[in-house]
C-alpha cells in the first residue's frame, strides 16, 4: 500500500475515529477483547546483533570439535575452556554471566535458526529478519509493526490515547527500528536517553499538498507532536525509574548494557511500552574476529562477552524489581558465518546460527540439535537452516501476546510451526529491593551547555565528581568535596568540552554512580 | 500520480524565478544565501548550472591546529603526506590529525561558494563508503579521490577506488590473498559499489551476479596490499601488488557474466574485472537510481524507472561512464523543477549543520585555530543527529539513501529532532565555544532583504531563503507574533527605522536583536524548515 493513502492532516491528538465498517477495525478489537486485561502488562526485548554473528564460536557444538578444529583451527576456542551447558554443547567461555542465566533455568537456546534460501547480504538479509518475510518477499514493514497494527489499529492516528498514554515502542539509540515498522507508521519511538526530549514550539501548519512535499511534511509533524506529547512521560518515568543492579558495568564500557540499563530503569518507572528493541553492533567479523595466539580474546569473544554481561545484569535487575516475570527477550542476527574460516583471523558471510530466549518465563532449553559439521563441506559453507525464525517469534507471539495461532501464520504468510519457548514463569527467589532506599542521583540541564548541576542523595563523606564520555575514559575532573548524609546539590561550570555524549560520574567508598548526558 | 506532469528528462523550459532558482541551490550546495539566489536568477538556468559545475581549485589542506607536541609538523602547518612519530605514546597525534581533517571537512563546506563539489563529494563517500579509519593520510587521499571527480568517471572512480588504501582496510583487501581469500571486498564491489543486487532467484543467485562470483572476484582481486598505517617511518599510505599473495589461477565468472574467463593478469586484473561489470547495462541504472535519491526522491515506481532512470543511465553509457552529462540533465530537467520534487528531501544533519550556519551568516572569525575548534564542534553536532563524516554507520552508507520504507525519514525522530530544535536555537542565540562567543548577527544577516521595515515583507523574505514552499498566512501570523506580540506592524517599522538612525544606540539594538532571535527560532522550529 501506498504511503500517500495514508495521508492525515488531523493532529495525533484526536481520539481514535470511530471503528465500525472496517474489517480491519472488527478483527482488531475482536482480538483487544480477547486479550487485553491479562496480558497488558508483558513486555518483549529484541536485542539485535548487527553484523553477523558467529554461532559455532557462539554456543559451540562439543560433539563436532574435531571437525571443526580442522576447519577453524585459528578461530576455535580450546575445547577445555568451553562453558559447558550438556555434554554436546557449550557456550564461548566470554559468556559466564549468560552461564548462568541458563543454570538458573532463564535462558533458551535454538538451535541453527534461519529461513530457506538464505541470502548473505547484510542489508537484504536484515530485512528479511526485520519484516518477517520468505526470503523471495519484499515487504516494507517490520513483523512487530504489523502486530502491533493489529492491536493498535489507526496508529499513529489517535495516539496516544486513554487506554495507551505510553510510546508502544522504544528504540534505544540512533534510529527507529525497521521490526516495528507498521503500515501507515514506526511504532517505535527512537531514544538516546530518556530525559533529553524537547518541547519543539511550533503552530498548525496548512492543508499538505498531495505530493511528496505533503508526506514528507506529515511525517514530520507527527515526530514533533509525539516527541512533544512522550518528553514528559519519558522523563517523569526515567526519574521515577531506578536501577537496582550491581552487575552493570561502568557507563561506556558495555554499549548494550547501557542501554539495557535504561530498559530498565524506564521499566521499573511505570513506562508500559510493549516492545524494547535495543542493538549491539559490531559482528562482521571478517578479520581478526580473535587475536592471533588466544582464540579465546578478540573482537568477537569481546563482542560475546558484552552480550552475556548485559543480559545477565539486565535479568539481575528487573528481578530485584520484581518485574522479571513481564519480560521476555530474544536475541538475532542477520546470518551466521561460514564454518571454515577464512584465513584473516575471521569468518566471511555464512547462513543459520543459534538464537536465545531468556526471561523467568522461558523455557530453558537447548532447543534443536547440534549442528552437524561434514568433515568437507565445501567451500564457503555455512550452517544449514533448521529452524525458521518466524516460528521462534510467532511462537513468543502467541505464548507472550497471546496471538491466535492463525493470524500468527497470517502475519508471517509462511507455514508457521509453534514451538514451546514460554514456560510458567519460575518463582523468583531474591528479595525485592524498596526502590525507594536505593540510590538517588538526577542531572541537569539534560543538554546541558555551560552549567551542569548534580543532585543525589548520599550517607554523607568525600565524592569525586567527573565526567566520562562514552567510551568510559574519564574526559574532565570536576573536583572531589565533602558532602554531609541527605539530599545534595552541586554545580559545575564546563568549558571546552567537544559536543557529545556523556556520563555524570559520581565515585565515592561506597559508591560508583554515572548517569547519562547530552553535551551541546 | 497526482501534481505529476513532467515525466521524463525534457530540459525546463518554465519560468526561472527564485523559487526555481532556490530549489536547485538548496539542492547542489549547502545553505544557499539570498545573494547566492540573486545570482542563480540572473544567470539563469544553463548559467548557474556551468557554475556549479564549474572546477574550483581544492580546498587547501588541512592543517595541524590544536597539537603542539608534534615534532614533524608545527602548529598552522598541514600534516597531509607526514607520518607519524614514535613519541605519540597517547595517541593524541593520531587524534589530533583525525579532528583536523573533520574540522576541516566542516570548514570547506561551509566556506564553499556556488559548486556542486561538496554535495557530490559526501555523494560519493556515501557510495563508496570506508569508515573506522584513523589514519587521517589514508581518509584524506580517500575522500580527496571523491572531491577532486566530483563529476568523473564512475568507472574509473571504482578502479580507483578498488586499490585506494582506505578501502584495502575498510574491507580487509588488504587481508584477501592466494592463501587466504577474504570476500569482504568482492561482495560489497558487486552489491553496492556497480551492479547491486537483484532478487534473489534461486539459492546464491541473486539476478545479477552468484554467490559463486563473490568466491572467484575475491581470487580476482587478491595481492593488493595497504601499506603505511599509522606509519612512523617516511613511508605513508600506499598501496601495492604483491605478486605471491595473488591466485593466478584462471577465474571463471558465472553465467550472469556470460561465463566469462579471467586470466591471470596480475596487477592489471581488478582493472580488466571492472571494465568486464561496467558491461552490463545494470551497473549504469544502479548509480541512476542513487543520484536520482541523492538529488530528487527516494520513491521510484515503475514510471520513474522507466522515463526517468532508464534515460539517465542511458546519458551515462553514452558518455561512457562519465557523470557530467546526466547530471546536467537531471538537474536541467522539467521533472526536477516540477512540484512533484520541490521540498520533498529531509535534510541530511550534516546539510542542515552547514546550511544553518551559513544561511545565518554566522561569524566564524579570521583565527585558523578558533575557527577549527568552532568546527570541530559542528562536527560533534552532526554526530549527534547521527551523522559521523568519515563513519557512515555501515558499508552501505546512511539509512536515509536506501533503506526502505522510511528512507530520508531515518534522519527525523524524537532524539534528533529534538536535537535539531535546540541546537538551531543555540546558533540563534549563541553560543560559546572556548574563548568565543558566536552569535549569529541577525540585524546584519536582514540587511539584504529591501522590504525588511514591513514586518510581512521581513517574513516573507525570510521564508523564501529557509522554507522551499510558501509558509500559511496562519503560521506568518504566528510569527509575526513572535516578532511583534500582541502589536500593530507600525511598531516594528517605527523601532527598526529609529534604530537606523541611532545604529549606535545599544539597547534599541539589543532589543530588536531579541526580537529576532525569538522570531528565527520560532522560524527554524517549522517542520517545513527541515525540509530541501
Amino acid at each position: 500500500m501506498k504511503r500517500r493513502d495514508f495521508l492525515r492532516s488531523g493532529s495525533v491528538l484526536s481520539l481514535p475515529i470511530a471503528l465500525g465498517g472496517s474489517n480491519v477495525g472488527v478483527l482488531a478489537q475482536t482480538q483487544l477483547g480477547q486479550l487485553m486485561p491479562e496480558n497488558s502488562d508483558r513486555i518483549f526485548v529484541l536485542i539485535q546483533q548487527n553484523g553477523g554473528n558467529d554461532g559455532l564460536n557462539t554456543i559451540i557444538p562439543i560433539d563436532q570439535y574435531g571437525t571443526l578444529t580442522s576447519l577453524r583451527s585459528d578461530i576455535l576456542v580450546p575445547e577445555n575452556q568451553i562453558l559447558t551447558l550438556t555434554e554436546e554443547t557449550g557456550m564461548h567461555p566470554a559468556m559466564p554471566g549468560l552461564k548462568d542465566v541458563f543454570d538458573e533455568g532463564d535462558l533458551g537456546i535454538i538451535q541453527n535458526v534461519g529461513y530457506p534460501n538464505q541470502n548473505r547480504s547484510h542489508f537484504r538479509s536484515t530485512d528479511i529478519w526485520d519484516t518477517g518475510s520468505v526470503a523471495t518477499e519484499v515487504l516494507n514493514n517490520g513483523w512487530i509493526g504489523r502486530y502491533l497494527d493489529t492491536r493498535f489499529p489507526g496508529f499513529p492516528e489517535g495516539y496516544p490515547n486513554e487506554e495507551t498514554p505510553h510510546p508502544i515502542a522504544i528504540t534505544l539509540g540512533p534510529t527507529v527500528s525497521e521490526t516495528c515498522q507498521g503500515i501507515a507508521a514506526n511504532f517505535s519511538l527512537a531514544i538516546n536517553d530518556p530525559t533529553a526530549l524537547a518541547n519543539i514550539p511550533g503552530t498548525e501548519g496548512g492543508e499538505l499538498p498531495d505530493l511528496p512535499y505533503g508526506y514528507e511534511l506529515d511525517f514530520i509533524r507527527q515526530v514533533v507532536a509525539q516527541t512533544n506529547i512522550y518528553a514528559e512521560i519519558l522523563s517523569a518515568t526515567a526519574e521515577a525509574g531506578t536501577n537496582l543492579s550491581q552487575l552493570y558495568p561502568d557507563p561506556g564500557q558495555n554499549p548494550l548494557a547501557d542501554q539495557l540499563k535504561t530498559v530498565a530503569q524506564l521499566i521499573s518507572g511505570g513506562l508500559q511500552t510493549k516492545i524494547y528493541v535495543v542493538n549491539i553492533n559490531g559482528f562482521d567479523t571478517h578479520a581478526n574476529q580473535v587475536d592471533g595466539g588466544d582464540a579465546t580474546t578478540g573482537i568477537h569473544a569481546q563482542l560475546l562477552a558484552n552480550l552475556s554481561e548485559a543480559i545477565h545484569a539486565f535479568m539481575d535487575d528487573i528481578r530485584l524489581q520484581g518485574n522479571d516475570q513481564r519480560v521476555v527477550g530474544a536475541t538475532r542476527s542477520e546470518f551466521g558465518r561460514q564454518i571454515a574460516s577464512n584465513g584473516s583471523l575471521g569468518t566471511d558471510h555464512g547462513d543459520a546460527a543459534p538464537l536465545m530466549v531468556f526471561g523467568s518465563c522461558v523455557q530453558s532449553q537447548i532447543l534443536g540439535d547440534n549442528p552437524t559439521i561434514p568433515n568437507d563441506p565445501g567451500p564457503r559453507s555455512g550452517v544449514p537452516a533448521q529452524i525458521d525464525f518466524k516460528d521462534v517469534f510467532g511462537s513468543i507471539l502467541m505464548d507472550w501476546f497471546g496471538v491466535a495461532e492463525n493470524e500468527v501464520s497470517d502475519l508471517f504468510s509462511h507455514d508457521f510451526q509453534h514451538m514451546a519457548l514460554i514456560d510458567p514463569c519460575q518463582t523468583t527467589t531474591a528479595d525485592h529491593l524498596d526502590i525507594h532506599d536505593a540510590f538517588f542521583i538526577r542531572a541537569y540541564p539534560n543538554p546541558f551547555f555551560e552549567e551542569i548541576t548534580a543532585e543525589f542523595n548520599t550517607e554523607g563523606g568525600e565524592l569525586r565528581m567527573s565526567l566520562v564520555n562514552e567510551s568510559g575514559q574519564e574526559v574532565l575532573y570536576l573536583g572531589t568535596s565533602f558532602f554531609s548524609p541527605g539530599k545534595q546539590q552541586v554545580s559545575h561550570q564546563i568549558s571546552e568540552l567537544p559536543a557529545g555524549h556523556y556520563y555524570y560520574r559520581l565515585q565515592g567508598r561506597q559508591i560508583n554512580k554515572s548517569i547519562s548526558l547530552l553535551h551541546f | 500520480m497526482a501534481g505529476f506532469s513532467n515525466l521524463d528528462l525534457t530540459p525546463y523550459e518554465g519560468a526561472w524565478t527564485s523559487k526555481e532558482a532556490s530549489h536547485l541551490l538548496r539542492r547542489t550546495m549547502y545553505g544557499p544565501s539570498k545573494e547566492d539566489i540573486d545570482t542563480a536568477v540572473k544567470l539563469g538556468l544553463d548559467g548557474i548550472i556551468d557554475e556549479l559545475f564549474d572546477i574550483k581549485p581544492l580546498p587547501t589542506p588541512p592543517i595541524n591546529f590544536n597539537y603542539g607536541n608534534d615534532p614533524i609538523v608545527p602548529i598552522g602547518e598541514s600534516w597531509v603526506g607526514k607520518p607519524y612519530t614514535r613519541s605519540d605514546t597517547s595517541n593524541q597525534q593520531i587524534g589530533s590529525r583525525l579532528a583536523s581533517l573533520r574540522s576541516w571537512t566542516v570548514g570547506v563546506a561551509i566556506k564553499e561558494g556556488i559548486s556542486l563539489r561538496e554535495k557530490m563529494t559526501l555523494f560519493w563517500h556515501n557510495h563508496f563508503v570506508t569508515a573506522e579509519i584513523r589514519d587521517a593520510n589514508f581518509a584524506y587521499n580517500n575522500i580527496t579521490i571523491y572531491r577532486e571527480n566530483f563529476t568523473g568517471n564512475f568507472r574509473d572512480l571504482t578502479k580507483v577506488t578498488t586499490i585506494d588504501t582506505a578501502m584495502l582496510r575498510y574491507l580487509n583487501g588488504t587481508q584477501n590473498s592466494k592463501q587466504r581469500p577474504n570476500e569482504n571486498f568482492a561482495r560489497e564491489l558487486l552489491e553496492l559499489f556497480t551492479i547491486g543486487k537483484g532478487p534473489q532467484v534461486a539459492e546464491g543467485d541473486y539476478t545479477n551476479y552468484t554467490e559463486h562470483d563473490i568466491g572467484e572476484i575475491s581470487k580476482i582481486l587478491t595481492g593488493w596490499v595497504a601499506l603505511g598505517y599509522l606509519s612512523r617511518n617516511q613511508e605513508i599510505a600506499e598501496s601495492r601488488f604483491v605478486p605471491n599473495r595473488h591466485d593466478t589461477s584462471t577465474k571463471t565468472l558465472s553465467a550472469r557474466f556470460g561465463q566469462v574467463q579471467i586470466p591471470d593478469m596480475a596487477d592489471q586484473e581488478y582493472q580488466h574485472l571492472i571494465d568486464i561489470i561496467f558491461q552490463q547495462d545494470e551497473v549504469a541504472n544502479f548509480i541512476a537510481r542513487k543520484v536520482y535519491r541523492w538529488f530528487v526522491y527516494y520513491e521510484i515506481d515503475d514510471q520513474i524507472e522507466q522515463n526517468i532512470i532508464k534515460p539517465m543511465a542511458s546519458i551515462l553509457r553514452d558518455a561512457d561512464y562519465e557523470m557530467e552529462p546526466m547530471l546536467r540533465a537531471l538537474l536541467s530537467s522539467q521533472h526536477f523543477y516540477d512540484a512533484y520534487a520541490v521540498g520533498a528531501i529531509i535534510k541530511n544533519p550534516f546539510d542542515f549543520i552547514v546550511g544553518l550556519i551559513k544561511v545565518l551568516q554566522v561569524d566564524y572569525g579570521s583565527n585558523y585555530q578558533e575557527q577549527y575548534n568552532l568546527w570541530r564542534r559542528f562536527y560533534g553536532f552532526s554526530g549527534l543527529l547521527q551523522q559521523d563524516y568519515f563513519n557512515a554507520p555501515t558499508v552501505a552508507g546512511w539509512k536515509a539513501y536506501y533503506q526502505e520504507p522510511l528512507y530520508y525519514r531515518s534522519w527525523i525522530n524524537a532524539s534528533t529532532i529534538s536535537s535539531r530544535f535546540l541546537f538551531s536555537s543555540l546558533i540563534v542565540n549563541g553560543m560559546r565555544v572556548n574563548r568565543i562567543m558566536l552569535q549569529a548577527d541577525l540585524l546584519n544577516l536582514i540587511e539584504g532583504i529591501e522590504d525588511r521595515h514591513d514586518p510581512n515583507a521581513l517574513i516573507d523574505n525570510l521564508g523564501e531563503i529557509l522554507f522551499p514552499e510558501a509558509i500559511t498566512d496562519g503560521q506568518k501570523e504566528y510569527l509575526k507574533s513572535l516578532l511583534i506580540p500582541g502589536l500593530p506592524d507600525y511598531e516594528w517599522t517605527v523601532e527598526y527605522d529609529l534604530y537606523k538612525t541611532n545604529p549606535e544606540d545599544e539597547e534599541l539594538k539589543n532589543a530588536l536583536n531579541a526580537r529576532l532571535q525569538t522570531m528565527l527560532i520560532g522560524m527554524l522550529s517549522l517542520p517545513e524548515y527541515q525540509l530541501s
